[in-house]
């Protein structure tokens, strides 16, 4: 299997979910500023969702899309046609 | 694949090697106890510090909490400030202003935030706390963990888990106490009434308290902070940091504190690793300033405390600026950091002056998604819609409502004037009515202005569309 080897696990994890984490974060305030989620559901009556969820909601979509790209920018940061042979038995 | 048989196999090895040192465990970092004036301030700071966040959330003002991000009701309380989504570009302008500030201390003074107010640093202080008092000293928690399970171990390493769990638990609810009105929820949790997503984001804080505090530690710093990665971007030669004096300590070596060092040609450094065994980055200062290094000054205490043993004078391990151990003069006052200086001033007046003009009204105008338009028996073509009073004032108001825009138009409300409390959102339904031979275009500007009958100086306008049938030609 090809593993990350040029840094460590939890570097490349915590880079992954981190600042995706924060993006995501930031995404969901601007988001919701402008945006109240009562209001999108006011003509149906009563909202499905209250505030609270929907803010959560809202913050895990937007965390899984950042965690998406950033783990594709990892994905693609692994060097090409490197020396390193995914199967030498030193993983 | 075999080693020999792959072709460059130099640079393979070479590559597993630097893998293989790379992907080492971490070793876990025990960090020893330390005393002295540094250790000191950083209790003090961490007492402060989590005094505020576990307290401030407890404490009143007008009946409001002093400091509340009221997300289910789309208000902040800030010391008895209320905000509103409308209000959203003062707050981010407060955070760049704390941004450039940031910036500003660290071209001064280095990364004194993250010896000594950093959340990391704080709970983990408090996290290493408990740990002591449960586990021993860096000797006897080193040796703990070494021994194989025990009735003792498993006894010490539950006791030490359950304590920061606890202790974690109760940070996330303080946490979401500050998102949701905290007596009111402690109310709830009593009764096991907590809503799902409370539960869920007391839990997650929690969690992330006791994942970082406890087990990251380090790791967040060098892996996880951007800070700690860019903040040499704002260091120069007159930054502080924390320094060891090379040319007083090499060459170091152990020795007999009788021995006159000088004449036996050593230095000041007595090579005891106290310095090392308190980093709680686990890194050896006197290799260098490295970017591992959060400038807690531990080793500045513990080193200050050898020199003392030895009777040598203290400082080996100092605050110190690269310039001012090079012996060039030390300047505070630099191009950076006037410059810093003059556009966070610049800010600062800015956002003053921005607050100081602040309308405390808005007024939303939601047009009634069900129907274009209504034709009365009169033959007027007529729009509902929603009007929202968003009173951010701290003083209760009467407000009065018009319409202009098109030619004739009449505004039609339950009520002539309406009251909308300090602080409070109130919609109104309302109706605009218009005589179709005065539209020029089937959707057509209006404005709404609000106008407080009471202070004639507080006013607003919003736009909004009124639809009608295509004019005859
Ligand atoms: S604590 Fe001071 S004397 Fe001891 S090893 Fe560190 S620098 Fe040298
Ligand atoms: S080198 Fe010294 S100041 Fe830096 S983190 Fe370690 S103990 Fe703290």
């Amino acid at each position: 299997m090809i593993v990350y080897r040029s840094i460590p696990r939890v570097q490349l994890i915590s880079a992954v979910l981190w600042p995706s984490f924060l993006l995501a974060g930031i995404a969901t305030s601007v988001f919701f500023v402008f945006l109240d989620p009562v209001r999108l559901f006011d003509y149906e009556g009563e909202a499905p969702l209250s505030r609270m969820a929907a803010y959560s909601l809202g913050f895990f979509l937007f965390w899984l899309l950042c965690v998406a790209s950033s783990a594709a920018t990892a994905y693609f940061m692994r060097p090409t046609g490197s020396a390193v042979s995914s199967d030498d038995g030193s993983a | 694949m075999s080693k020999a048989e792959v072709p460059s196999g130099v640079s393979v090895r070479f590559a597993d090697d630097v893998e293989r040192s790379l992907y080492a465990k971490r070793e876990k970092v025990y960090p020893r106890e330390v005393h002295g004036v540094f250790a000191a301030l950083r209790v003090t700071a961490v007492a402060v510090l989590l005094g505020l966040f576990y307290g401030l959330c407890w404490l009143r003002w007008d009946g409001e909490q002093v400091l509340l991000f009221d997300l289910p009701q789309r208000k902040f309380h800030v010391f008895g400030w209320t905000l509103f989504p409308q209000d959203f570009p003062y707050l981010t302008f407060m955070l760049i202003i704390a941004a450039l500030s940031l910036f500003l201390f660290t071209a001064l003074a280095g990364r004194l935030f993250c010896g000594y107010a950093c959340p990391q640093t704080v709970w983990t202080e408090v996290f290493l706390w408990i740990e002591r008092k449960l586990e021993g000293d860096r000797q006897k928690q080193i040796k703990l963990d070494k021994s194989s399970w025990s009735r003792r171990k498993v006894f010490v390493k539950g006791a030490k888990h359950a304590t920061w769990i606890v202790f974690s638990l109760w940070t996330g609810f303080t946490f979401v106490g500050y998102f949701t009105p905290i007596t009111e929820l402690g109310a709830r949790l009593v009764v096991f009434d907590l809503g799902p997503w409370e539960t869920f984001w007391g839990f997650f804080y929690g969690f992330a308290t006791y994942g970082n505090a406890g087990w990251m530690r380090e790791q967040v710093c060098i892996y996880m902070c951007p800070y700690a990665r860019f903040q040499s971007a704002m260091f120069d030669q007159d930054t502080l940091v924390i320094s060891y004096d090379k040319a007083r300590g090499e060459p170091r070596g152990s020795r007999k504190k009788t021995l006159d060092h000088r004449t036996a040609g050593l230095g000041d450094c007595i090579d005891c690793t106290i310095c090392v065994q308190v980093c709680p980055t686990g890194i050896d200062i006197r290799e260098g300033l490295q970017y591992q290094c959060i400038a807690c000054a531990a080793c500045v205490d513990a080193c200050d405390q050898v020199m003392e043993r030895m009777n040598y004078p203290k400082g080996l391990i100092r605050y110190t600026t690269e310039n001012a151990v090079a012996g060039a003069p030390i300047r505070v006052f630099r191009l950076r950091v006037i410059f810093y200086g003059l556009i966070l001033f610049g800010l600062a007046v800015a956002l003053g002056v921005s607050v100081g003009l602040r309308t405390p009204l808005a007024l939303d105008v939601i047009r009634d998604r069900n129907a274009l338009y209504r034709e009365t028996s009169q033959g007027l073509v007529e729009n509902v819609y929603t009007l929202k009073i968003i009173n951010m004032d701290d003083a209760s108001h009467r407000f009065r409502l018009s319409a202009r825009g098109i030619d004739g138009v009449e505004l039609l409300m339950e009520d002539a004037t309406i009251e909308v409390g300090a602080g409070d959102v109130r919609s109104f339904p309302a109706r605009l009515r218009a005589d179709p031979h005065k539209l020029q275009k089937p959707s057509n500007q209006v404005v709404f202005a609000l106008m407080t009958t009471d202070n004639p100086s507080l006013k607003i306008e919003t736009e909004g569309r009124f639809l009608g049938p295509v004019p005859a030609r």
